[in-house]
Order: structure tokens, then C-alpha cells, then sequence
């Protein structure tokens, strides 16, 4: 067995060899003599990205973003004109399709190694004069490198298969918010290409903020619920936040470099180096980092995406996991060259990645909700992504990207399946034995499969990609970190168990399910609430998921919800581990079997997450000589300066050694055994024992020295709180001062007290106007004798000088 | 008989056609009047040359009025104040239609006197001559008190009186600046004249010019007025007092041009007449305009009036408005002209808005409505539209003004590199960066509250005889031209910004030169001190031979 494994280590680390060796091969020889340069020492700046072409002949990309916009537009018009039927669903998922079609053209027939700049038209454009730093060129422009492509193949891709999927999910607010719905998602695929395709940072920006847009108008899909809105409100200025450190990076770039076009800045970037090593250069990469924390959910901004699961399913799916949240990581490896200009940057989103990851892996692990740990799944997996990036290995954070999106996307999806068949049901300890209900097999295998990706077990696409960020975190002689190697490693485990613990507590163990608030069956006629149109049908599923994730449950879990009769008896039964069939058959409850376009996309998803590996396959079995998605990376921005995607010689002959092992080996071994043991402890604790988990949660409760963790892990460390108290109240109190001294102070006393001074002069004068002829006979003496003295004193002065 | 002229006569002509006629019509006719000045001053802005070229347009000297002291009724326009003039036409007809149903008393005296309001607009942006800009600016003041005192809310005696008085105050010291400027001049040349474009050649005649002394009190002085009418921080307090009291369609002027009339001021005859004065200005300026910007956004987080914090962000606004123009490049001063267009369109609309939710519920308390969008899902739509341009949603208008605004200060640093080296920095840009998260957090949280969450109507029309209806047509065909405008210029900026470019570089002309001398004066006043000081260490350590 031993020795079978060494094999196949030895296999990858050929693989990685080779991985390396392609990339160099492929691209220009600038980028060869780069790598020779880069052999030794610091990382100097390497002259490695080609000038872009200039391709006006390619101007029918810009359908890539038109279509997407012009479903929109349909939608809004099916909106104002309340179209009762599915055609938003259909005209989003055509142009999506479309659109995808479109980025596999280019990627057919564009030459790898060649950027080209696809000018469309002028946005903030205008010059005053000649030379540099005379002109902004915010242009509507398209630049397509294998990056922007490898980005575009997903996020379209994605969003075909989650248009189709929620064209079925949503299909009970037909006539409702269903046109809406598809309004929402036409907008962020229109800004998320213009995020990934823009070809300057004002470009970017735009989209930037649009796909905050639109997850702020997914996110409150439900805008009744006052949770929702709150989220909603909360993701917007969470990305707000990040967003001024952006657009304080474009400023500071175009001062510094003369241009926020990505090519000409590239070309000052490897001409100019680091411009006279000001200290607003340095502090560019920290500026866009804010950006991307904040978009992508990391420390300190992440807070933001666990609540926005209160956006329907496919929202969280393709928004929430697979594509957006990946922008901080697409503009950090867009940006590439300016980082790898200040090692100081790169080890702080090192720092960042390493310590989100592990943060969030520890309160996904006592959560109940769901969606809620796959969210938080997705932050700490997130946080792997930067600290790929921050180590190095830009290959490893856009391949782990690439193969997140698809298992995540399938998680999300999956969940939003049970959801739906369960009416909202989202607890994991109400529901379990799912893969034994009739209708729910495919979700319970490819959720499986999903689970298994995201646990890293060993040989699937996302234990390749996360090894790849590992190993360079340990090794990588220029920015490795092996702290942060081993915290990942940690965190690989934590993942393990809580993905696991979700599905064998779902999908495994005895038939048990107890449906949501929502028991609204769209087959029933006699449901009341189904004629209740005030409440979307989701609404009191999220109300009730809410709860169950936060204190409700906190204290007992073995607390039963009051409501049910049938329900409360079943989630005991559920605590208990026993009597769950019984439960479902009093309940008159009938799962809403998910049919063809759900079960569909879980199945395509499942595949696309395994085809995913296909890279490394392809490479383990000697089949490529090259991780095409490494060839990918190596030919754009992310890969100048690089060790990882140049320079052959640079892995083979650092020969790490670790453990008595190979390096590579002993990452795969370990991070084996961590992802196994991870698997086993949440097999024993949740499936094997079910009851021993709860006493030994129990138990931990009862005793005052570890109470604070399980407690404070559920309440999420108390980050909101201290944000709250913090920033929000600081800022509230401040208002409500501001406003006391506007009114008070500078309205009534300044303003108003001037206000008062003439009719008060007038009131001092006043007597002298009263009318009685001694009075003015008087008053005229008075001011004569004044000019006299005046004039007297005037001649006096005048004399004396 | 030139459209400028006619643009100016029309109003008047249809105000007495206003006052002339029956009660009933009075709307309809001051709607068409206005609908006419507004294609007419379209038909003038497609004859309009000066697009590229930054002259004035016409450029005629213009009939003398009071020949003894050069007062000239010089009219023209440059691309700058073509485009407040339209946003001045295209903004008033909509203001009127949007009163149809809120004015019920006394309607001719009411459009009579938003007629003569149009008209003093345009006047005020049309006039080359100070004293012809002065009696535009100061006869805006009339119609808006009577709109406030007449039609207002119940503390609208107060609102008009203190908007009147305010003011006026402030603009009687521009007044005392522009004559100082020509008295100057008069005795340096002999010649009296009150041309904008003479004052300005001669504050700026190294010769016989006006000194940099006399440059900073001139600025000052002129700003004075202009600070007020923008308004900046410390003299804001009319400003949401008006607007709480004023009828929609007078706040929607207020808020959309009239406030520009500060900011056109400042550009148009501050700026260029004293550059010395507003280098060494500018830094007292731009706090003012940070404090503007992060205080009412504060400011506007509490209140509870949806009216009076829509009221406040304009204090917010016009902070980036003018922050980008005191940056004294180009960037910022292209952002801050179109900070004023975009400012005018978004945020007018939003006071339309609000007023058609007045028109229903009678009440524009945050804490009684809630969750409209339940009620009226196409006025939630157009809401939710103007907040994220009023929020600077790229795509949409109120990005381009200010994200230009903040990169023009981040850019004034003291670097030759852009051809206008500046006094502000990255400091001033930061933290005018911050009004972007308090300004989304405030106009989000207003949305969460008026639009979103679940339906909360006052109890006395929660059950009313007659429900509550979503917007009609006459509703939608306002806010549908806004909506257009802000989208357009949120998509296709380029064209305007284009056009700006040479005017901008017009009233910086003497900039660059100012800054220089400003920071020369600055070394040489501190290596001055160094040098007193180390003299005196000399004096000190060895006597002198």
C-alpha cells in the first residue's frame, strides 16, 4: 500500500515538475529569461507580459456582456408588464448559454501567450493634453488573457447550469418575484464579465460595485423579511468598505504608474519597477487588498456572507460560492506584478488567507444551518485561495478557485434541494437518512460527492488544488510560510469533519425528516398557506433556520420546536437516534421531490466537479505534459515573477525534504491522514454514535473551564457584537450628537442667536423712539455732542501727528 | 431675435399668459411654457459651436445698461453653463407636472412664480457680466421664498424667512467683492466694466492685478455668497429647514439647480478672479467640505424624516462638489461640474419621489411607512434606482461626478506631473472616501426602512375609504426622463466630460502658476525661519567681525 502511494507521490511531484516545465516552455522566451532571472535571489521584476494587441475585429465579445444585458432588460420588461410565465428563466439561461459559447470561442482561438485589448467603447474617458499622466482612460474595453478566460469559462458555465437549476427552484413565485429574480441574475452576470473582462481598473470597478449590486438585490430577494434586508444592507456596505480601498488604489496606481489600463500598466510596472519607492506605491497592493477582503469575504470583512444565505439557493450557489466572492482572488492575481513587488503585501494575504480559513472552519463546525456551515465553508475555503496567493502560488489559489466553484456550486445546490423538498427545512439534526427517500438518491450521492471534494479527500480535483497551495506554503523558498502550511493543514481536518458532519447526519442514518415552517406544498390546493401571498414561500423557512442556528438552540439541543405536534416529537427522536421513521408518517408531509432540472444540474455539476481533477489526471497518467489550467495561469498577469509557473529547474532542484520524506510526499501523506481522520471522527461522532455526540456536547456545556468554546464557536466568536459595538454604535451615537449640535448649537445658537441681535439693537434704541418731543430734542443733543467730539478728536489726533 | 434671449423672455411671457388665465388651465399652460423652454434651449444647445472649444457663445458685447459704470447686459454661454441650463429646463417642466395634484390653492400665482424662477435661472447662468449674474442670482430669491412661505409645510414662514435672510446675507458680501474687483480696476485701467471676463484679466494682470493679499479677501469674500447658496457646513442650516417646508416641486428646483447656482459661482467667477486667494483658501475650504460630507452623513443616519435626510446628504453631496473643484485640476474640476448635473438629477428625483409618497400618506415620517415596495412596487422601483445613483453606482450618473471628485483631491498633491499641481492630497481624497460607506449606509438603511421589510402604513390610511394606488401615469412619465438621464450620463459620460475639458482649462488658466507661487512662498517663509534662527545661533555663538 506504501509503496503504492509513494508511487503515485512521486507521480504528482513529476506532475508539478512538469507543470512548471510547460509553462515556461509555453509562453515567450521574455518570460524564459525572466525565470533564469528569477532563479536567484529576491524576485526581481521580470519582463514577462507581452504588450497587448489590439483586436477591434474581436468586438463581438462585448456580446459576452450584451447578451447577459439584454436578458436583463427582458426581465425588467416582463417585470413592468407582470408576464405570468417562465420566460425571464428562459432568456437568461439562452443568453448565459450564448455567452459561454462565446468564451470557449475565443478560448479556441486566441493564442495563449498573446493579451489582446478589445476596445468597445469610451465610459470616463477624456485628456487635456499630451503625455503621460494627461489623460484617464476609463474606456469600455475588453482585455482577454488566458486569466480572464479561465474566470469567464467558469462564471458563464456556472451560470448557465444555476439559471436552469432556479428556473425550476423558483418556479413557485412564477408571476411573483420570478422575473425579478432572473433581473437580479442577468445583472451580476453582466457586472461579474465586466469585472473579469474589463481591460482598466475604472472597467473593473464597475463591475465591481455591479455584482454588489446585485447580490444586495438578490440577497433582499425576500423583501418582507426584515433578516433579509438586514443582510442585504449589511453586504452592501461590508463591500463598500472594501471598495474604498480599491478606488484609493486606482487613484494611487494612476499617480504612481500613469494609467489604470491594464496593459500599458503592466508595461510601467516591468519598465519602472517600484517608482522611486514612495511610500503611497508600497501602500498600493494594501489598498487593493481591502478591496479584495472585502468582496471575498475575509478577515476582517467576511461577516457579511454567512448572512447573505437568506438569498434564495441558487443566489448562494453562484453568487455566494462559486463566482463572485472569487473576485478579490481574480484582481489579486490580475494585480500580480504589483504585489510581487512588495513581499510584505504577499505575506499579509498569506497571513489573512491562513487566518480566515482556520477562524471560519472553527464556527462552520458548530453551526446547524446548513447553508450556514457551507458558507462558512466557503470563506475558509476562500481564505486557502489568498493564501495560495500570498505564498506564491497563483496557480494553486486559481485552480483551487476553479475547482471550488464547482463542488461548492454543487453543495449549494444540493442544499437547495432538500430545502425545497423539505419546505424550508434546513437543520441538520431534523433531517437525516436522505438518501433512502424516494426522489432524493441523486441529491444524496452528488452531495456526496461535493462533500468528499471539499473535505479534500484524497484523488479528488479539490484535494489536488489544495495541495498545491500547501506545498507552496511550506516550500516555497521565496514567499513559503510554513506556520501557515501547517495551520492549513489544521484547517483541512476541521473542514473534513464538518462537511462530513452534515452529510452523515442528512444523508446517512436511519429515514428522519421533519419539515420546515414552510408547509406550504404547491401540489396542495387546500394549503393554507399557500393562498398567503404576504409571506413568500421561503420566508418562514429562513425565519425558522435563523433561529435554529443562533441562541434558540444554543443551550439545548434537545430543544423541540413548540409549534409541532408531529415536529417536536421527531426532533427528539432525531437527538436520540432512533424512532425516526415513525415520525414522518404521522405528518401528512410529502417531500417535494426534486424532477428533471434540479436532479440535472446536481448530475452535471457532480461530473464537472470530477472533470475538474482532469488537469492533474490527465498529468498523473502521463496523458498532458501539462496542468493546462497551470499553462492557463502561467501565460497572464498572475504569473510574472512567479517561481511556481517558471522556471523547471526552480522545484526540482529545491528538493524539500520533511518528515525523513520527500517534501511532496509528506504533504500528501499528511494532508491524507488529516482529511481521513477528520472523516472518521465525524463518522463516529454523527453517524456511528449519535447520541455520544450529544453528551459529549452536553458534558462540555456543563463544565465552566470549556463552556466558552462550544458557546462561543456558535455565536460565531461574537464578531458581529463587536462590530456592533464597535463601529455601529460609535457611529449611531455620533449621528444623534452631530444632529443635537447641528440643531442646537449651530442652528439655535449661531444661526438664530444672529438672528437676534438686530431686533435686539432695535430693542436698545428703542427708547430713544418713544415718541415724547423731550425724548428725540434730547436724542439730537446726544448725537451732536457725539459728532462734535468726534470731529474733535479727529483735529486733536490730526494736530498730534 | 437670439434663442438665449428668448430662453429668458418665454418664462415671462408664459407667466403672464399663467397669471392671465383661468385657474383650471394654469398648470397645463405653465407646463407647455416650460416644455417649450426646455426644446428650445435644446434646439440652442444643438446650434451651440463652443462644445470643443471652451469660447462663449455668443460672443457679443452685449447692449450697455448704466454705461457709466460698464454694466453690460452680456449674455452667452459656454459648454459648462449650457449644461445647467439644461438641466435648469429639463428639470423644471418635470418639477411642474410633479405639482399637478400637491398645489391646490392659489395655482396661477404658483407657476406664475416658478416661471419667473425659470427665468432667473437661466439669467444667472447665461449673464457674462458680474452684476447681471448678481440680478439672476439674487432674483431666485423671490420666487423660492414665496414657493416656501405660500405653499409650504407649517413652519414654512420660518423656512422662507430664514431661506431669504440667509442668503441674502451671504450674497450681499459676494456683491461688496465684485465691486471692490471693479473699482480696483477702474482705477488700475481708468475703464469701467463689470464683464466677468474683464474682472478677471485684470485680478490676474501681474502688473496692476490685484495683490495676493487682496486675492484672499476677494476669495473669501466672494465665497462668502456662494458657500452660503452651495451651502457648505457651518451655513447649511436654512438649507433642511427649507426643504422640509418647501412644496415637492420648489424643493426639487432648490435641491436640483438652484443649490448649483453656489457651485456655478464659484466656478465661474471665484476661481478664475482670484487664484492666489483660493490656493491659500482652498485647504479651509476642503475641511469645510470633509466635514460637510462625513458630519451630515451622520447626520442624515438619524433622522427620521425622510424628506430632511435626503435634505442633509444634499450638504453631504455638494461636499464632493466642491472638494473636487478646490482640487484646481482637471480631474477633480470635471468631476465636480458633473457632480453638479448628476446631483441635480438624482437628487431632484428623489425629492419627486418622496413627494408622491406626501401626496398619499400625507406624512414622510420613516417610523409610519414601511415596505412599500409591497404597495407600490413601480415607485419602489424608481426609489430604489435614484438611492443607488445618489449612492454612486457605477453605471449609473452619481458615480462619475464622484469618483472624479475624490481622484481630482487625491491628485492635487504637490506634483507637476498632471500640469496642475495642487494643495490638497491623498489625505483629503481618504477621507472624502469614508462619505462613500456613510453615505451608502445611510441611503440603504433609509431604503431598508421606506422600501423594504414588511408593510407598514399610518393607521388612518391603512384602512381608508380609498386605497392607496401605485404611481399613475402621469408619475411615471416624470421620473421615466430622469431615470434615462441618469442611466445615459451613468453609461455615456464621455461626451460631456470631453466638453468640459476646455472650459475647466479656462478657469484654471492661472492655476498652475498660483500653486507654484503658493508653495514658493511657503519654502521661502520656512527656510526663511531656519535661516532668522540660525543666524541668530550665529549671533549668538561668534561675534561679529
Amino acid at each position: 500500500m506504501s509503496a503504492l502511494l509513494h508511487t503515485i507521490c512521486e507521480m504528482s511531484i513529476a506532475a508539478l515538475g512538469a507543470t512548471s516545465a510547460g509553462a515556461g516552455t509555453g509562453a515567450s522566451t521574455a518570460l524564459s529569461t525572466a525565470a533564469a532571472s528569477l532563479g536567484a535571489g529576491p524576485v526581481p521584476v521580470a519582463h514577462g507580459i507581452l504588450p497587448a494587441l489590439v483586436r477591434p475585429d474581436l468586438a463581438w465579445a462585448g456580446w459576452i456582456i450584451g447578451l447577459p444585458a439584454i436578458s436583463a432588460i427582458i426581465c425588467g420588461l416582463c417585470c413592468a408588464l407582470r408576464i405570468r410565465n417562465k420566460l425571464p428563466a428562459l432568456s437568461t439561461v439562452v443568453s448565459f448559454a450564448v455567452a459561454f459559447a462565446m468564451v470557449l470561442w475565443l478560448y479556441r482561438t486566441l493564442d495563449p501567450a498573446q493579451p489582446v485589448v478589445i476596445p468597445l467603447f469610451e465610459w470616463i474617458a477624456f485628456a487635456w493634453g499630451d503625455g503621460p499622466r494627461h489623460d484617464l482612460g476609463g474606456h469600455f474595453a475588453l482585455y482577454v488573457d488566458q486569466l480572464t478566460l479561465l474566470w469567464m469559462l467558469f462564471v458563464t458555465g456556472l451560470g448557465t447550469l444555476i439559471a436552469i437549476y432556479a428556473s425550476e427552484y423558483m418556479e413557485s413565485d412564477v408571476g411573483k418575484g420570478y422575473a425579478r429574480f432572473f433581473f437580479g441574475v442577468s445583472i451580476f452576470i453582466v457586472a461579474m464579465a465586466s469585472l473579469v473582462m474589463a481591460d482598466n481598473l475604472v472597467f473593473l470597478y464597475l463591475g465591481w460595485e455591479g455584482v454588489g449590486l446585485a447580490s444586495y438585490l438578490l440577497i433582499g430577494y425576500y423583501y418582507t423579511k426584515p433578516s433579509a434586508v438586514a443582510a442585504a444592507k449589511k453586504a452592501f456596505i461590508m463591500n463598500r468598505v472594501g471598495d474604498l480601498g480599491l478606488a484609493i488604489g486606482i487613484f494611487l496606481i494612476w499617480t504612481n504608474y500613469g494609467s489604470v489600463e491594464y496593459s500599458a500598466l503592466f508595461q510601467a510596472i516591468q519598465s519602472v519597477g517600484d517608482p522611486a519607492g514612495g511610500w503611497d506605491a508600497s501602500l498600493i497592493p494594501f489598498c487593493l487588498m481591502l478591496g479584495a477582503f472585502g468582496k471575498s469575504a475575509q478577515l476582517p470583512l467576511y461577516v457579511w456572507l454567512p448572512d447573505a444565505m437568506e438569498g434564495p439557493t441558487p443566489v448562494s450557489a453562484l453568487i455566494h460560492a462559486a463566482t463572485m466572492v472569487t473576485a478579490g482572488v481574480y484582481l489579486i492575481a490580475r494585480m500580480y506584478p504589483l504585489f510581487m513587488l512588495h513581499p510584505d503585501a504577499l505575506a499579509t494575504v498569506a497571513w489573512i488567507g491562513g487566518l480566515t480559513a482556520l477562524l471560519a472552519a472553527t464556527i462552520g463546525m458548530a453551526q446547524y444551518d446548513i447553508k450556514r456551515i457551507f458558507a462558512y465553508s466557503t470563506v475558509s475555503q476562500l481564505g486557502y485561495m489568498f493564501l495560495g496567493l500570498g505564498v506564491g502560488s497563483t496557480f494553486g489559489a486559481c485552480y483551487h478557485t476553479f475547482t471550488h466553484a464547482f463542488f461548492k456550486a454543487l453543495l449549494f445546490l444540493a442544499s437547495g434541494a432538500i430545502m425545497h423538498g423539505f419546505a424550508g427545512q434546513l437543520d441538520l439534526r431534523r433531517l437525516s437518512g436522505l438518501r433512502r427517500v424516494p426522489g432524493f438518491t441523486i441529491v444524496s450521492w452528488t452531495m456526496l460527492i461535493g462533500c468528499l471534494w471539499l473535505a479534500a479527500f484524497p484523488f479528488s480535483a479539490g484535494f489536488f488544488s489544495k495541495d498545491e497551495i500547501l506545498a507552496a506554503a511550506m516550500f516555497d523558498p521565496h514567499h513559503g510560510q510554513p506556520i501557515l502550511a501547517w495551520m492549513g493543514l489544521a484547517t483541512a481536518g476541521l473542514t473534513s469533519y464538518y462537511t462530513f458532519r452534515v452529510w452523515f447526519r442528512v444523508c446517512a442514518g436511519p429515514v428522519m425528516f421533519v419539515p420546515g415552517d414552510d408547509q406550504h406544498d404547491p401540489h396542495d390546493p387546500h394549503d393554507p398557506h399557500g393562498q398567503h401571498d404576504q409571506h413568500d414561500p421561503h420566508d418562514a423557512a429562513h425565519d425558522d433556520h435563523a433561529h435554529g442556528s443562533n441562541a434558540a438552540h444554543a443551550a439545548d439541543a434537545h430543544g423541540g420546536h413548540g409549534g409541532h405536534g408531529v415536529a417536536s416529537a421527531s426532533a427528539a427522536g432525531a437527538a436520540h437516534g432512533h424512532g425516526g421513521l415513525v415520525a414522518h408518517a404521522g405528518s401528512g408531509f410529502h417531500p417535494h421531490a426534486p424532477r428533471f432540472a434540479i436532479n440535472g444540474v446536481l448530475l452535471a455539476l457532480a461530473i464537472g466537479a470530477v472533470l475538474a481533477g482532469l488537469p492533474t489526471y490527465l498529468v498523473l497518467s502521463g496523458q498532458a505534459s501539462e496542468n493546462w489550467i497551470a499553462s492557463m495561469v502561467g501565460h497572464s498577469s498572475a504569473a510574472l515573477g512567479v517561481p511556481h509557473a517558471e522556471g523547471a529547474g526552480d522545484a526540482a532542484h529545491a528538493h524539500p525534504h520533511m518528515l525523513g520524506m520527500d517534501g511532496h510526499t509528506a504533504m500528501f501523506v499528511l494532508s491524507t491522514i488529516v482529511g481521513l481522520t477528520g472523516i472518521a471522527i465525524a463518522w463516529f461522532l454523527h453517524l456511528g454514535n449519535r447520541r455520544f455526540a450529544d453528551r459529549l456536547r452536553g458534558s462540555m456545556l456543563r463544565r465552566g473551564w470549556i463552556r466558552w468554546l462550544p458557546t462561543a464557536m456558535e455565536h460565531k466568536w461574537y464578531v458581529d457584537e463587536i462590530y456592533h459595538a464597535c463601529f455601529r454604535m460609535p457611529a449611531w451615537v455620533g449621528g444623534h450628537l452631530m444632529h443635537f449640535l447641528d440643531r442646537h448649537f449651530i442652528d439655535g445658537l449661531l444661526v438664530n442667536g444672529a438672528g437676534r441681535i438686530p431686533p435686539l439693537l432695535g430693542r436698545l434704541f428703542q427708547p430713544l423712539y418713544n415718541g415724547v418731543l423731550q425724548g428725540y430734542a434730547t436724542t439730537m443733543a446726544g448725537a451732536v455732542a457725539l459728532i462734535l467730539a468726534w470731529i474733535v478728536w479727529k483735529w486733536v489726533a490730526g494736530g498730534a501727528a | 431675435m437670439s434663442i438665449g434671449v428668448m430662453l429668458l423672455a418665454l418664462p415671462i411671457l408664459t407667466m403672464i399668459a399663467v397669471i392671465a388665465s383661468p385657474e383650471k388651465s394654469a398648470k397645463w399652460i405653465a407646463f407647455g411654457g416650460s416644455s417649450l423652454v426646455f426644446l428650445l434651449s435644446v434646439i440652442w444647445a444643438v446650434q451651440f459651436p463652443g462644445w470643443h472649444t471652451g469660447a462663449f457663445w455668443p460672443d457679443e458685447p452685449g447692449a450697455g445698461v448704466m454705461t457709466r459704470f460698464g454694466v453690460s447686459l452680456q449674455l452667452g454661454v459656454d459648454s459648462v453653463s449650457m449644461m445647467l441650463i439644461l438641466l435648469t429646463t429639463f428639470l423644471t417642466p418635470l418639477a411642474i407636472l410633479g405639482s399637478f395634484k400637491s398645489i391646490t390653492t392659489r395655482e396661477r400665482e404658483y407657476y406664475g412664480w416658478f416661471l419667473v424662477l425659470l427665468a432667473a435661472m437661466q439669467l444667472a447662468f447665461m449673464s457674462r457680466d458680474a452684476i447681471l449674474f448678481y440680478v439672476g442670482y439674487e432674483f431666485t430669491l423671490a420666487p423660492m421664498f414665496f414657493l416656501i412661505s405660500i405653499w409650504g409645510g407649517p413652519e414654512r414662514r420660518a423656512a422662507g424667512i430664514k431661506f431669504f435672510l440667509f442668503t441674502f446675507l451671504g450674497s450681499v458680501i459676494t456683491l461688496a467683492a465684485i465691486v471692490y474687483v471693479a473699482v480696483q480696476a477702474f482705477e488700475a485701467t481708468g475703464v469701467w466694466s463689470f464683464r466677468i471676463a474683464d474682472l478677471v484679466a485684470f485680478a490676474n494682470d501681474p502688473d496692476v492685478g490685484l495683490t495676493s493679499a487682496q486675492q484672499y479677501w476677494v476669495f473669501g469674500a466672494l465665497m462668502a455668497g456662494f458657500a452660503v447658496k452651495t451651502p457648505f457646513f457651518p451655513v447649511h442650516t436654512w438649507l433642511p429647514l427649507a426643504h422640509d417646508q418647501a412644496p415637492t416641486g420648489g424643493s426639487v428646483i432648490l435641491a436640483g439647480t438652484l443649490l448649483k447656482l453656489g457651485t456655478y459661482g464659484a466656478y465661474r467667477i471665484a476661481v478664475p478672479m482670484a487664484p492666489d486667494g483660493g490656493v491659500a483658501l482652498c485647504t479651509f475650504f476642503a475641511v469645510l467640505c470633509l466635514l460637510a460630507i462625513i458630519n451630515m452623513a451622520l447626520v442624515c443616519w438619524v433622522q427620521r424624516d425622510v424628506k430632511k435626510l435626503i435634505a442633509y446628504s444634499s450638504v453631504s453631496h455638494m461636499g464632493f462638489a466642491m472638494l473636487g473643484l478646490f482640487s484646481f485640476n482637471m480631474i477633480g474640476v470635471e468631476g465636480s461640474v458633473m457632480y453638479m448635473i448628476n446631483h441635480g438629477l438624482s437628487t431632484g428625483a428623489l425629492f419627486l419621489c418622496i413627494g408622491m409618497i406626501y401626496e398619499r400618506y400625507h406624512t414622510k415620517d420613516m417610523e409610519e411607512l414601511g415596505g412599500l415596495a409591497k404597495r407600490m412596487p413601480v415607485w419602489a422601483f424608481f426609489m430604489v434606482f435614484f438611492t443607488l445613483s445618489s449612492v454612486g453606482l457605477p453605471g449609473l450618473n452619481g458615480f462619475v461626478g464622484e469618483f472624479l471628485c475624490l481622484f481630482g483631491a487625491y491628485t492635487a498633491a504637490h506634483d507637476a506631473a498632471t500640469g496642475y499641481p495642487g494643495v490638497l492630497g491623498p489625505w483629503f481624497a481618504v477621507i472624502g472616501a469614508i462619505g462613500l460607506i456613510v453615505g451608502a449606509m445611510y441611503l440603504l438603511i433609509m431604503l431598508g426602512k421606506l422600501v423594504w421589510g414588511p408593510l407598514r402604513e399610518p393607521h388612518a390610511h391603512g384602512h381608508a375609504h380609498e386605497p392607496i394606488k401605485d404611481l399613475g401615469f402621469r408619475e411615471i412619465a416624470i421620473l421615466t426622463p430622469l431615470a434615462a438621464a441618469c442611466l445615459w450620463i451613468g453609461l455615456q459620460p464621455s461626451p460631456m466630460l470631453r466638453a468640459i475639458v476646455p472650459s475647466a482649462k479656462g478657469v484654471l488658466v492661472n492655476y498652475p502658476a498660483a500653486v507654484e507661487r503658493y508653495h514658493a512662498e511657503r519654502a521661502a517663509s520656512q527656510l526663511g525661519s531656519t535661516l532668522v534662527k540660525s543666524n541668530d545661533d550665529a549671533a549668538t555663538k561668534e561675534p561679529l567681525p
